[in-house]
């Protein structure tokens, strides 16, 4: 604190901190520039490339809330998991594309988290014909899935619809989420009249609007090699 | 005619056959153009990066280093290294605990009186990809008078979800802050670094941040493939900063690196980041996707601080276009630049001349 | 869902070729959406002077010209077509290929910002005539007939394609080699293949599809979507100035291998012939070996997997009924590999046989004539292939190739992180293809630039006859 601020410039200084701006934060400035600046619901899962190395080890961050929000809920959904573990390991082994994958269950949600190979609808397509009856056991359980299921029979909006619950993943970079929004305006141009400024409550609203966020694309140990390249290095077999 | 990368380095050959004069020309002004924005520049010193401390150390390169590269020092024996340490500031007065960037440059010395130099600093990438527009940057970087902002200003910038701008630090009365955000405003690829810039920091110590050289090198390995790559080195204590809120201190750097050399050592991890083809390999201010393979190279480990600072850290001139075979410059022409204006700067303060080796490579 | 197939309703180009050398496709633009969709209705039974849509039914005499269409999105709704019909359609149908650049690879010099007119503003691109002849002037009497006066549909652009050799295309392969077989069809040509019968719903919607359980949705309602199809057209632009000296340059290398002669044993030349007789010198025979190698048969059409060391074995060899397994000296690589893995072993193990195409493609462009050429590729005229990739689903069939294995080479883990090395997006600095040897090493090959750039192309829905009356009978 500079040696001549007063008692004001404390007070300002303390602001952001209280209940009480926190509350006007949330309740008043963030619907207010939500509607006066609004932005955009950014698409899920890692962004689209060329290039070999972002097409490999890519993450998946699946949310589904549950529709009975009660630990009868969360039961069963445990249980649709636990009695489908042969089906689940058939499904993953023979998809081939998967490093890494998990259930886990946030609060009222029905989450997986997975670390996959290659295009994420082929990913899924090819889960749907190995292992659908196990995504119908669990999205019956989940809020707005029963309009997609059987999958094997509604093959495209299933894709669809795993993919507006994956989560968009914030870029590495901080100011990558501006450039995320002006993609999806349309605004490729480098217009030069920006406000860097503004970041925060660009990143603030679209939070807003994208609720659930991977934040940034995360740590590899050994980026660049697809599941198959590693298990055949090893021996392990593919 | 057929490898683009060589097609690529007959395109750096043909930058360097601007003339000689011109470039000596642009390597002064460069000069001049930072040594505007540190009015209170010491003419002795470096132009930036003014203050530093020289430490002696050594690499040792991993054992997978001499099949990317052959240089060298990646050929797994000892190398001995002089490192400086330093703060980004070309300002005499030394405030270590204000955000600022910090350097690190190392000398990997080999027989026969041969070298090469690794510049590398704590902020990612560059403000701006061409030489014009680093000299806008400069003159939009300019120290401006810097005063904190009247509560009710902060009220309004809280009210539109706007951060409020920091206060100054004892004694600070001018900045550079607001010139440069300015430019960033007006200049979409110099908005990563300013961001980082502004809210980087001090690091606990000058052996706890990790140091990146910006620039893509093109390396080749003993089969003859070649590749783009990104040097950083990772600190083995992990990376720590200091309490934002806390009021810094001028005068710490130095010490705890002194105390902390006499403790234990402190070590680095040199790790490579090959690109990919699509990757900006000539442009500094893009940064790489985290995705790509990283190679780890070779662990520095820094054994104490110079007995002879005046050497060590004074008189010693780096340059980042100091390479050996193996390693070549890309087309990145402020790396290119910079070549020049280190020297220059080198030669105003009256730093020890070190030939650069005497190689193809050198002239790129 | 029925699955009584009736040949009457489906077009005639996609489950069988016409083997017609000459064709064009005409893009068209819908200016006026009433006398279009009386257009659309008039096609399907050759009424008003427009030319009739050529059916799959089967015929004693081959036509003199056949004629069909395609319909891109922007199209169906330029027409008129009902928005809760418009929302059956599959997204990346909807997108339209220049949105799906990125899936297919179409980056740098393929990019659609870089396409030619009518494909650089693809939202008036809504109709795709093509037209199949013997000769040229067929051509233009079956065009003036479709579009006398431009009313209703506007001709955007247009592409011609020419067999000039049979069934050879450009970069000296024999091509329309193998495709998939339906047992609904008796193809005149039926020819033994160990690869499994393609169910229907390969490639028409509305029947079991290739992938157990699951059914794509057809488009609503069923007399637009049933007996529908979807098809990638892709104007291909062929660099043979460059695939020649590429194989030069390696072949010239090769020589110096210290592997060589376990990929060609010393005399072994003898064994590989670009005409019948004649006798290739050892590097003439290392180019052929490469060729090879990239395309995974020999330019006459030999499949790797049968014959990998000569170009006419003797006994003669099946050019179709192989399949690749562990010994096979096809490369994993190679490009009829990557396009369809058959039987081999690959890292999606429940995607074999999944993802397969029916490929109607014809060269574009004057052969090229090597003793006339300066072996310039500026002073080349522009030569490519005009392909037509049909499946019942573009995500699950076309893109999923082209993204996955095409590119990438995520089916075997030896080529990932390679692209396909005739089609692929390689980039010179980065791009590497593996020549195996029969000791079990590869000898690897480095430096392949691109050799095909795309040069335009949209998603077409291939409608049912059907499907175009019911079209041609909206009233909104």
């Amino acid at each position: 604190m500079p040696s001549n601020a007063g008692w004001l410039d404390r007070f300002v200084d303390g602001l952001p901190e209280t209940r009480f701006f926190q509350f006007v934060a949330a309740h008043i400035l963030v619907p207010y520039w939500a509607w006066r600046t609004p932005v955009k619901l950014l698409p899920g899962g890692p962004p689209p490339s060329v290039q070999p190395g972002d097409n490999v080890q890519r993450m998946m961050n699946l949310v589904m809330p549950l529709k009975d929000k009660s630990p009868v809920g969360r039961a069963k959904a445990a249980l649709a998991i636990a009695q489908n573990k042969d089906e689940i390991y058939a499904g993953l082994d023979n998809v081939g594309t998967v490093h890494f994958a998990r259930f886990v269950i946030v609060d009222n949600n029905i989450c997986m988290f997975s670390v996959y190979d290659g295009d994420f609808t082929n990913y899924i397509r090819d889960f749907i014909v190995t292992i659908g009856s196990v995504f119908d056991a669990v999205v019956s359980l989940v809020d707005g899935g029963d309009d997609v299921i059987p999958s094997e029979d509604n093959v495209e909006k299933f894709i669809e619809w795993v993919h507006a619950h994956d989560m968009y993943q914030v870029p590495d970079l901080a100011t990558g989420i501006l450039r995320d929004q002006e993609a999806l305006n349309g605004d490729t141009a480098a217009p030069g009249n920006d406000d860097l400024r503004l970041l925060p409550r660009q990143l603030i609203l679209q939070l807003n609007v994208n609720n659930n966020v991977s934040l940034g694309s995360g740590y590899r140990a050994y980026p660049g090699y697809s599941a198959a390249q590693v298990r055949q290095q090893f021996g392990s077999g593919w | 005619m057929d490898d683009p990368l060589e097609a690529k380095s007959l395109e750096t050959k043909s930058l360097e056959a601007k003339s000689l004069e011109a470039k000596s020309l642009e390597a002064k002004q460069l000069v001049d153009a930072i040594i505007s924005d540190f009015p209170d520049h010491d003419p002795n010193t470096r132009p930036v990066h003014t203050i530093g401390i020289g430490v002696d150390g050594y690499f040792i390169a991993s054992d997978v280093a001499r099949s990317y590269c052959i240089a060298e020092h990646f050929k797994g024996q000892r190398v001995r290294t002089s490192v400086r340490f330093s703060n980004g500031s070309g300002s005499p007065v030394q405030h270590d605990g204000w955000s600022d960037v910090r350097g690190m440059a190392t000398r990997f010395h080999l027989e026969n009186d041969a070298a090469t130099d690794l510049i590398a600093m704590t902020l990612g990438e560059f403000f701006s990809p061409q030489v014009k527009d680093f000299f806008e940057f400069t003159k939009a970087a300019q120290q401006q008078p810097y005063q904190m902002e009247n509560p009710w200003r902060k009220i309004l910038d809280m009210l539109q979800l706007k951060i409020p701008l920091r206060n100054p630090y004892p004694k600070e009365t001018t900045s550079a802050d607001a010139g440069m955000l300015c430019y960033a405003n007006r200049h979409r690829f110099a908005q990563l670094a300013v961001f980082q810039a502004a809210s980087i920091g001090a690091p606990v110590s000058y052996a706890r941040a990790t140091y990146h050289a910006v620039h893509t090198f093109v390396v080749t390995a003993p089969d003859g493939i070649r590749r783009p790559v990104r040097f950083s080195w990772q600190p083995v204590a992990g990376v720590r900063t200091t309490d934002p809120t806390a009021p810094p201190v001028d005068k710490y750097l130095d010490r705890e690196l002194r105390d902390r050399l006499q403790q234990w050592t402190a070590r680095f991890i040199l790790m490579m980041t090959i690109g990919e083809a699509g990757d900006a390999i000539d442009d500094p201010t893009e940064p790489w996707p985290a995705k790509r393979l990283r190679i780890v190279m070779g662990t520095l480990t820094l054994t104490g601080v110079a007995e002879d600072q005046a050497a060590a850290s004074e008189h010693i001139g780096f340059n980042p276009c100091r390479l050996l075979p193996g390693i070549e410059a890309s087309g990145d022409p402020i790396l290119h630049a910079r070549r020049g204006a280190y020297e220059n700067s080198r030669e105003r303060r009256h730093g020890t001349p070190c030939p650069f080796n005497r190689s193809e490579t050198d002239a790129k | 869902m029925s699955t009584v197939f009736n040949p009457a309703d489906v077009q005639g180009n996609i489950l069988r070729g016409y083997h017609k050398p000459r064709m064009r496709h005409l893009m068209l633009e819908v200016t006026d959406r009433a006398a279009a969709r009386r257009w659309l209705a008039a096609s399907t039974s050759g009424g008003d002077g427009v030319p009739q849509i050529t059916t799959e039914e089967p015929w004693e005499t081959k036509p003199e010209t056949c004629f069909n269409i395609g319909l891109t999105f922007e199209g169906l709704r330029a027409l008129g077509t009902p928005d809760a019909s418009l929302a059956t359609f599959p997204p990346e149908f909807v997108e339209g290929m220049n949105a799906r650049a990125l899936k297919l690879g179409d980056a740098g010099p393929s990019a659609p910002e870089n396409w030619p007119a009518p494909f650089n503003d693809p939202k008036r691109v809504h109709l795709i005539a093509s037209i199949y002849a013997d000769e040229i002037a067929q051509l233009d009497r079956l065009q003036h007939q479709a579009l006398p006066d431009g009313k209703g549909l506007r001709p955007l652009g247009a592409r011609e394609g020419w067999c000039f050799d049979g069934d050879y295309v450009h970069f000296g392969y024999r091509d329309n080699i193998s495709q998939p077989r339906f047992k609904e069809i008796h193809d005149s040509e039926s020819y033994s293949d160990s690869q499994p019968m393609a169910p229907l719903g390969t490639v028409l919607l509305g029947y079991p599809t290739n992938f157990e359980g699951l059914t794509w949705r057809v488009p609503q309602p069923e007399a637009l979507g049933h007996n529908g199809t979807f098809n990638a057209f892709r104007v291909l632009e062929q660099d043979v100035v460059g695939f020649e000296a590429y194989l030069d340059k390696a072949a010239t290398e090769l020589l110096e291998h210290p592997d060589v002669d376990d990929l060609l044993p010393p005399g072994a030349e003898a064994n590989i012939h670009l005409e019948p007789g004649d006798s290739l010198s050892r590097h003439a025979a290392l180019r052929e070996v490469i060729a090879a190698n990239m395309c995974g048969r020999w330019r006459n059409g030999v499949p790797l997997a049968l014959s990998p060391d000569a170009t006419d074995p003797s006994p003669d060899v099946s050019k179709t009924n192989f399949d690749y397994d562990g010994s096979s000296r096809c490369p994993y690589g190679s490009h009829i590999r990557r396009c369809n893995p058959r039987g081999g072993q690959i890292v999606q193990r429940v995607a074999n046989n999944s993802r397969r195409l029916v490929r109607r493609g014809m060269p574009y462009g004057p052969a090229y004539d090597p003793a006339k050429s300066r072996g310039l590729k500026k002073d080349e005229p522009e030569r490519g292939l005009l392909g037509n990739f049909i499946g019942a689903n573009l995500g699950a069939q076309f893109e999923a190739m082209s993204c996955d294995w095409l590119n990438l080479g995520l089916q075997d883990p030896r080529v990932t992180g390679s692209n396909d090395p005739l089609l692929g997006a390689n980039e010179p600095e980065t791009s590497w293809f593996d020549l195996p040897l029969k000791s079990g090493a590869a000898i690897r090959l480095r430096g392949l630039p691109r050799f095909v750039r795309t040069r335009g192309g949209a998603y077409t829905f291939l409608p049912s006859l059907s499907a175009i009356r019911f079209l041609g009978s909206l009233t909104n």
